[in-house]
């Protein structure tokens, strides 16, 4: 599966896909990356001109869903094209490959695509007694990516387990779980959280690699701008309704069966950089919120250990439910933690 | 692919935002004609409703040209009433609208034939002349 030395425009012709549907690809692009659509000729061009992107994916302390969620992607839509613009040279859960025959299929993809393949990990890294905690033929995932890393041109931390340590690192973190970049400051690190990820920003990622030989900017959780660039809120179809002031006290109320806004059952909407509300999931079906249950924060750094929970409004911020839940919380704090306590838990009774 | 498509819900007047888009329409349109120098409005990166794109898309109104593109999916490519201003919806396999764009140009950009095809199309027209002098042959 190494990188061959067909570029993918010929690669593509031979298969006879035109020119032309890698213009419509480019547009796509342009249009989900929120780059000006006069660069998707540029685009274009230069992936025609493009090798196969060398990846070279290790999992560690993960769950497989963020690989279960991005192999989604290669549905019969044009966002599978992206599987034809990657070599992925390494991945234990999909490779036939196994024990020492797969080792050796690792280093020899590393030696092949030295300094130029795109090292993608899913799973936190267990540091905790010399990272025992998660191995994979006898080796430690620490020492593996100690190991493996400055041969790559980039990182692309996948999932908020690789990104910030994620479930593995919840309170009280047994293994030491930590993220990629907490043991890696010396490369290029793109980080794509969530739990899962949503597929279509590693393309995207990816897209902007392979064509402009470059990753896209980055926030400063070294996450792609173009889709953490805003909050869940910001892009939230219920937005109007949280501006109004009405919002759904339980899960069965008038209000969550009108659909008005859940900032007050917990929604972290307003504190949660992804983009979720816009690209949507299972194929452009629908987002948690839509589903009528608040946004939990999964692509944001220890979104597990959150104060008060899933369900407990938002302690912070400007707008409706907050300046009554801190007032509640500064009666409660007078009469005890306790009390304070019960305040904030009854935040929506408190508006009313 | 989706295509991102940031808030879509009505916060600014209709007839504004038509306005301002048109506006910006004709200025692509003036530097095309100064330089000849193509331009493109991604819709789907602006904050337009539903009734905004409509009323848009009605302004614009038709043109002479209507082109069908089957290539990884439709594309629906027409001129508007305004010669050189073209409203272009690409969708995914599925139907999905993966971009939605105001081309200004005097053919846009998808659909010349591209020299790296049309390489491959001499190809192939060899190799079936070919094919059909080899037959008698046989």
């Amino acid at each position: 599966m190494t990188a061959g030395d067909e570029n993918l425009g010929e690669m593509l012709a031979r298969r006879g896909f035109g020119r032309r549907g890698l213009l419509k690809f480019a547009f796509a692009m342009t249009a989900s990356l929120a780059l000006p659509p006069a660069l998707a000729a540029a685009m274009a061009e230069n992936l025609a001109a493009a090798k196969r992107q060398s990846v070279i994916w290790l999992s560690f302390q993960e769950c497989t869903g963020c690989l279960e969620t991005l192999l989604r992607t290669d549905s019969p839509t044009i966002a599978g094209l992206i599987f034809d613009f990657i070599s992925l040279d390494y991945q234990e859960a999909l490779m036939a490959a196994s024990g020492s025959a797969a080792e050796l299929t690792l280093r020899q993809a590393v030696a092949a695509n030295k300094g130029k393949f795109l090292l993608a990990i899913d799973g936190s890294v267990p540091v905790a007694d010399g990272g025992v905690y998660s191995l994979t033929g006898g080796k430690s995932n620490v020492s593996m990516l100690e190991e493996i890393a400055p041969d790559a041109a980039a990182i692309l931390a996948i999932g908020t387990c690789a990104a910030y340590g994620g479930i593995p690192k919840a309170y009280p973190n047994p293994t030491g779980a930590v993220g990629v970049e907490d043991v890696i400051t010396d490369k290029p690190i793109v980080n794509i959280p969530g739990c899962p990820p949503i597929p279509e920003v590693l393309s995207g990622v990816l897209v902007y690699f392979v064509s402009f030989g470059r990753l896209p900017d980055l926030d400063e959780r070294k996450r792609p701008l173009a889709y953490f660039g805003t909050t869940i809120h910001d892009q939230c179809y219920r937005r109007p309704y949280y501006d109004q002031g009405k919002f759904a006290k339980s899960f069965d109320d008038e209000g969550a069966r009108q659909g008005w806004c859940l900032f007050e059952l917990g929604c972290k909407g307003p504190t949660t950089h992804n983009a979720c509300a816009s690209l949507k999931w299972n194929d452009g079906t629908s987002f948690p919120i839509e589903s009528g249950h608040g946004c939990l924060g999964c692509s944001e750094p220890d979104f597990w250990d959150q104060e008060g929970g899933f369900y407990t409004s938002l302690a912070g911020g400007a707008g409706p439910g907050w300046r009554e839940s801190g007032i509640a919380a500064a009666v409660g704090i007078a009469g005890g933690a306790a009390a304070a306590f019960a305040a904030r838990r009854k935040t929506p009774e408190a508006q009313e | 692919m989706a295509a991102r498509r940031v808030k879509n819900f009505d916060v600014f007047s209709v007839d504004g935002l038509v306005d301002a888009l048109l506006m910006e329409v004709a200025a692509l349109l003036e530097n095309f004609l100064a330089h000849k120098r193509p331009g493109i409005i991604d819709l789907l990166g602006l904050p337009l409703s539903a009734a905004c794109l409509a009323a848009l898309e009605e302004r614009l109104g038709e043109g002479e040209i209507a082109v069908l593109l089957r290539v990884s999916g439709e594309s629906h490519i027409r001129e508007t009433r305004f010669p050189g201003v073209w409203w272009t919806r690409h969708l995914d396999e599925t139907g999905r609208v993966v971009a939605l764009l105001i081309e200004v140009a005097d053919v846009p950009e998808i659909l010349r034939a591209d020299p790296v095809d049309m390489q491959h199309s001499l190809r192939r027209l060899g190799e079936a002349t070919n094919f059909s002098l080899a037959r008698p042959a046989r």
